[in-house]
């Protein structure tokens, strides 16, 4: 089969994927609600027809379970789009956005919004404290990065490992000292999920995820050239440090808001442009947008299966995520050494 | 926001705006184990719809054996299912995050929150804030008169005793100022050493930093591991109160009461600190 061809046929395949997943993700619940009716009442919302489903299952689908599926689509499609972006940047297949260091500076924002109360008396406290943790550890891995002028990849990498050990390093102080019924409600977030969120959530990731990923698809070639290395992107007259800080801050623009709704999600961003980079080829242009469907549909399944398999209480995200990711990652890390 | 949601918006401002609000909720949901504690009590079987799952553990719950059997056990506080049961009110905890609060909301359930759990007087407020919202007051007030009763008649039970220095273990944490653990070993006649040491709230308390304390009595939680792993306890089983056998065990459900139960707690402990002066049953009402 051509790489032409193949590419094709992982996009249709991703096409079909992610819609039917929607659909039986939005059918399956607590309450479970008929599909058909799920599509009529979705067509209804388009002023086409009327929902079927009486005014129990249309607040269940347009309250709760419409905002909660999406926002899974867009966490998994943003931390593929990452992941792709990352291994290209860094030139290493096993990339993802835990390098980024933001996701210890959401924790302790989120951590800090629980622990002072605010995540109980306000709405979307949490979520907007771990985005500003994000982003306040991502400022300062930069300012320090750049204390002795242009910083290599690597110094922007250790100085992200050492700011984000300094982030959890106070998140674990705070988890000590803070309030043992607060902590119940952080643990669910540190673990990763999806309980409780809603439109506005959704509204946030998707400004962030659709914008940012917009903006890193017009990367999408200097990108390519800066995966065949810095000597050979300069030579070709690309701005190195200039593209790399830019690829860096959109990837930090995505993960940032998508840690703060939803936690930590490991693995997605990983396993998703992985998995894809045989049949679509390398290329961003292909990779990005076929990494984002596909991480859509695997955290679309696996909130499903987090929702779906907890008895007394929801399965966390991201223990869903590492179950599938953490032996995938292995098996690439083994198959990457076999082959080195 | 669709049409039907609209709608029910709109009729909630205007029922408000009349005064319909006021009406009781006929149907009452509650996701905390405090509320449900009071519910079974103040209200009528077939009123009650959803308690928590905690409701027929006897470890957790004073009520267990006690709910109707029409009322739904939630496993969780998850919101389609009470979307489903349509209750007209759903009562939740301090605990619970504004995020899954702005979720009733919009979903139309209107909610009413418990506060204020942390001290005897909180609990009977909140007894009586929730028989009001929904629409037992009488019932709430007979509570809270037996609740005012038992601790009144232990108060002067304990009128002139001398007061032993009591340190709540919950390996590692402990009860400072703020707590229903302080409001119940100072009601039961004891004196919290949390507070002595100048806490606030539930938080880790070093092991060194407790031995030092010399407290005269350790208090855990019956069946939490706690009082064994206190024996156990390289420096704390060293302690003066272990060396004299003074610990004190209480049943978990009791221990964690925050409901009008919270007075039994704090007879039933007083019994314990106070032989020679509580007898172990609280009075009869």
């Amino acid at each position: 089969m051509t790489e032409t061809r193949r590419r094709r046929l992982a996009f249709l395949a991703l096409g079909a994927l992610l819609p039917l997943e929607l659909l039986v993700a939005a059918s399956l619940g607590s309450v479970p609600l008929p599909a058909l009716g799920v599509v009529r009442s979705l067509l209804a919302g388009l002023g086409l027809g009327t929902s079927p489903l009486g005014e129990t299952g249309e607040v269940i689908l347009w309250s709760v379970r419409l905002p909660r599926v999406l926002l899974a689509a867009l966490v998994g499609g943003g931390l593929a789009l990452v992941g792709a972006a990352l291994q290209s940047l860094f030139r290493n297949p096993l990339a993802d956005a835990g390098l980024l260091g933001v996701g210890p500076g959401a924790a302790l924002g989120a951590v800090l919004a629980v622990s002072f109360g605010w995540a109980h008396e306000r709405f979307l406290a949490l979520t907007l404290a771990a985005g500003v943790g994000a982003f306040a550890a991502l400022l300062l891995i930069y300012a320090l990065a750049h204390l002795g002028g242009r910083p290599s990849l690597q110094g922007l990498l250790l100085t992200g490992l050492a700011v984000g050990a300094l982030a959890a390093a106070a998140t674990a102080v705070l988890l000590v000292a803070i309030e043992e019924q607060r902590v119940r409600a952080v643990l669910f977030w540190l673990a990763g999920g999806l309980e409780g969120r809603g439109w506005e959530h959704a509204a946030i990731a998707g400004t962030f995820v659709l914008g940012g990923g917009a903006a890193l698809g017009l990367l999408a070639r200097p990108l390519d050239v800066l995966s065949l290395g810095e000597e050979e992107a300069a030579a070709l007259s690309l701005p190195v440090h200039a593209t790399r800080l830019a690829v860096f801050g959109l990837c930090a623009l995505i993960a940032g808001p998508v840690t703060a709704v939803a936690g930590a999600v490991p693995f997605v961003g990983l396993v998703a442009p992985h998995a894809l980079r045989p049949l679509v080829g390398p290329v961003s242009r292909h990779l990005l947008p076929a990494s984002f469907l596909a991480g859509a549909a695997l955290v679309v399944l696996a909130d499903l299966a987090a929702r779906s398999f907890g008895v007394h209480v929801e399965l966390p995200l991201g223990s869903v995520t590492a179950f599938v990711g953490a032996p995938y990652f292995l098996i690439a890390l083994r198959t990457q050494e076999g082959r080195g | 926001m669709r049409v039907a949601q609209l709608t029910r918006a709109v009729v909630g401002i205007a029922c408000l705006a009349s005064g319909a609000a006021a009406d009781p909720p006929p149907r009452v949901a509650s996701l905390n184990l405090t509320s449900d504690e009071v519910l079974v009590d103040i209200l009528p079987p077939g009123r009650l719809v959803a308690v928590t799952r905690w409701a027929d553990d006897p470890d957790m719950s004073n009520v267990a054996g006690r709910v109707p059997a029409s009322a739904v056990r939630l496993p969780r506080a998850d919101l389609e299912r009470l979307i489903a049961l349509a209750p007209d009110l759903v009562v939740v905890s301090e605990f619970t995050d504004a995020d899954f609060l702005h979720l009733l909301d919009t979903s139309s359930l209107r909610h009413h929150r418990l506060r204020g759990l942390a001290s005897l007087d909180g609990i009977r407020e909140a007894i009586l804030e929730l028989g009001r919202v929904v629409g037992s007051d009488e019932a709430a007030a007979g509570l809270v008169r037996r609740y005012d009763a038992v601790l009144a008649q232990l108060a002067r039970r304990l009128e002139g005793t001398v007061r032993p220095r009591v340190l709540y273990w919950a390996d590692p944490h402990t009860a400072g100022t703020d707590t229903p653990f302080d409001a119940l070993i100072e009601a039961a006649g004891g004196s919290n050493v949390g507070r002595e040491l100048g806490l606030r709230g539930m938080v880790p308390i070093a092991a060194e930093r407790a031995f030092v304390a010399d407290p005269d009595v350790f208090l855990v939680s019956r069946g939490s591991g706690a009082a064994a792993a206190l024996r156990h306890h390289p420096l704390l089983s060293k302690a003066r109160a272990m060396g004299e056998g003074r610990i004190v065990e209480m049943p978990n459900a009791l221990l964690v009461a925050l409901s009008h139960h919270a007075a039994t707690a704090c007879w039933r402990l007083a019994s314990l600190l106070h032989p020679d002066r509580v007898p172990a049953e609280p009075p009869a009402p």
